[in-house]
């Protein structure tokens, strides 16, 4: 369970506080996406949840952040490593530069973990099958796609089985076919091990069909938290600058006009598409 | 293995070596190439010791084209430097008031063959040892592990910031910018390419160093390896004897001098 209550955070030498009084309690095993306008906080708040804001940033912070018991703004990112994972967003900067192949790329983290080697190779293996790299497994990680690497950095960090998984718009570099592989095995995490995902995302097609729950950042704050259907189908989040699925623009346009009914409540999801248009 | 590294992956006795092995057979060259008295002895040196060492890690040719590249023009230098200027009698040719002698080109010779041992030493250790193995010896003897990972990645990332220069480049090109002129002009070519270079790379520095802590680097305890590297009481000793000899060496120079 990750709990905030009133918590802000304000990068170093700046006046405006990037996140505000932000209150937010995800149970474990939730899927949450996370969706906001450029600027408006997404990267902050996984930094806060996965500790680099403020430890590896500094800067000053308000309220507090637990994860379960852990006071996070009272541990090292040392101690929260195994714990949280996060997946920044330019993939070319997580490789760790000190292994030579995708396969011992994985298996830094691991290394680091101090798992036995045995543990680390079933560890590693397991996540290349599933992540579809065993193919690219003996390749340099430098040798690869802007989206393999990105399935490096997401694998690597499922590899070592943080019970918490924060990942900072990880498919931006891929196609829809990877963006789905990567929503399925995260999905599949929270299900199986009952992990908590954190996601930021524009995506909102995909969180609309992987989510358990979306929030809503807009300059710091956490202005709407609930089910993607009704959250992501909030005329609102035109004015957050947010937009909305290709569902929903499309299915508001045939309300508006008049070719469908204004009752009907309006789809996130393809399925809920062809709902609405039947 | 993309990598500013000259590892040259080979099936061979030499490749299997631990890493610490061949270290100390590094020692043991650089004290050879420093200790031994003259230059037939330096010869003999690489000769029967360091070629054959080559031929047996199967590396026999890219050891002599790297060694070669790198000596020649030292031995070029030193020949003419010293054959003019280090003295002696018997002139070889005479430039008006400068003689080339006999003497200095021998003593030039000689340096060079010290480099030589030296050179044919490193060169054996790094054209057959993994960077990564390398340095997994010496952090699991005691060298800090961000002390390993820094050599690591530098060795890898190096040519990586060559692409990016050369992408600023052609990005300058393709805007008009001249960047294919004389020297000087180049030079001040090069106070654009550096701003965009150094901006990149420090928010690169912070990123990947956000990467490593996201992987556990700076966690307290202890590390484990997937890699483990093959030693054997026989390379222990192996390794005892090289130092030993290499100690010996040492010795048996500096007793002369303090005698004296
Ligand atoms: N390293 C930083 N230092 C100072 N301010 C920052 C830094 N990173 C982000 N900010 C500011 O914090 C706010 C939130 O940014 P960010 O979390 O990156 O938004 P998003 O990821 O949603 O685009 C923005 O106003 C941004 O300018
Ligand atoms: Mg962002």
């Amino acid at each position: 369970m990750i709990t905030l209550k009133h918590f802000g955070y304000r990068y170093p030498n700046t006046e405006a506080w990037a996140l505000r009084k932000i209150s937010l309690e995800i149970p474990d095993g939730q899927f949450v996406g996370v969706v906001g306008a450029n600027g408006a906080g997404k990267s902050t708040l996984c930094y806060a949840l996965s500790g680099f804001a403020p430890h590896f940033y500094r800067g000053k912070t308000e309220g507090r952040l637990h994860l379960n018991e852990v006071d996070v703004l009272e541990s090292s990112l040392g101690d929260l490593a195994g714990e949280v994972g996060l997946v920044f967003q330019n993939p070319f900067n997580q490789i760790s530069g000190a292994r030579y192949s995708v396969r011992e790329e994985i298996a830094f983290g691991l290394e680091n973990l101090g798992l036995p080697p045995s543990e680390i190779e079933t560890r590693v293996s397991q996540v290349l099958a599933q992540s579809d790299l065993s193919e690219l497994a003996e390749r340099s990680p430098f040798a690869l796609s802007g989206g393999q690497q990105q399935r490096v950095a997401i694998a690597a960090i499922m590899a070592m089985q943080p019970s918490v998984l924060v990942l900072d718009e990880p498919t931006s570099q891929l196609d829809p076919h990877g963006t789905r592989e990567v929503f399925a095995n995260l999905d599949a995490l929270t299900q199986e091990r009952a992990a908590t995902v954190v996601l930021a995302s524009h995506k909102l097609e995909w969180l609309a069909a992987f989510c358990d729950r979306v929030l809503v950042l807009h300059q710091g704050r956490l202005v709407a938290d609930g089910e993607p259907a009704q959250v992501l189908a909030d005329e609102v989040l035109l004015d957050y600058g947010i937009g909305g699925t290709r569902y929903t623009l499309a299915a508001r346009a045939a309300q508006q006009g008049g070719l469908v009914s204004a009752q009907r409540a309006l789809p996130v999801t393809l399925d809920q598409a062809r709902e609405f248009f039947r | 293995m993309q990598s500013s590294s000259l590892y040259i992956e080979r099936n061979s006795g030499l490749h299997a070596l631990h890493p610490l092995t061949k270290l100390a057979l590094l020692g043991l060259c650089l004290v050879l190439a420093f200790a031994l008295p003259d230059i037939r002895w330096l010869l003999a040196a690489f000769g029967l010791l360091l070629l054959p060492l080559a031929a047996w890690g199967r590396i026999l040719a890219p050891f002599a084209r790297s060694g070669f590249s790198i000596i020649l023009p030292f031995v070029i230098s030193l020949a003419l430097i010293q054959g003019f200027f280090a003295g002696g009698d018997t002139a070889l040719l005479t430039l008006g008031r400068f003689a080339f002698t006999w003497e200095g080109l021998l003593a030039g010779l000689t340096v060079s063959a010290r480099l030589l041992v030296a050179l044919g030493g490193t060169l054996l250790l790094m054209l057959s040892t993994r960077p990564d193995h390398l340095m997994l010896a010496l952090t699991e003897r005691g060298l800090p592990q961000a002390l390993g990972y820094i050599v690591l990645t530098a060795l890898q990332i190096f040519p990586r910031f060559q692409d990016r220069a050369r992408v600023i480049l052609e990005a300058q090109q393709a805007r008009g910018l001249e960047t294919q002129v004389n020297l000087l002009r180049r030079l001040r070519l090069l106070v654009p390419l550096i701003g965009p270079l150094i901006l990149a790379s420090i928010v690169d520095v912070e990123e990947r160093a956000m990467a490593l802590e996201a992987r556990a680097f700076s966690r307290p305890g202890q590390k484990t390896s997937l890699i483990s590297l093959h030693d054997s009481g026989f390379q222990v000793l192996l390794r005892t004897g090289l130092l030993l000899a290499a100690l010996a060496l040492i010795v048996w120079r500096l007793l002369p001098l303090v005698r004296a």
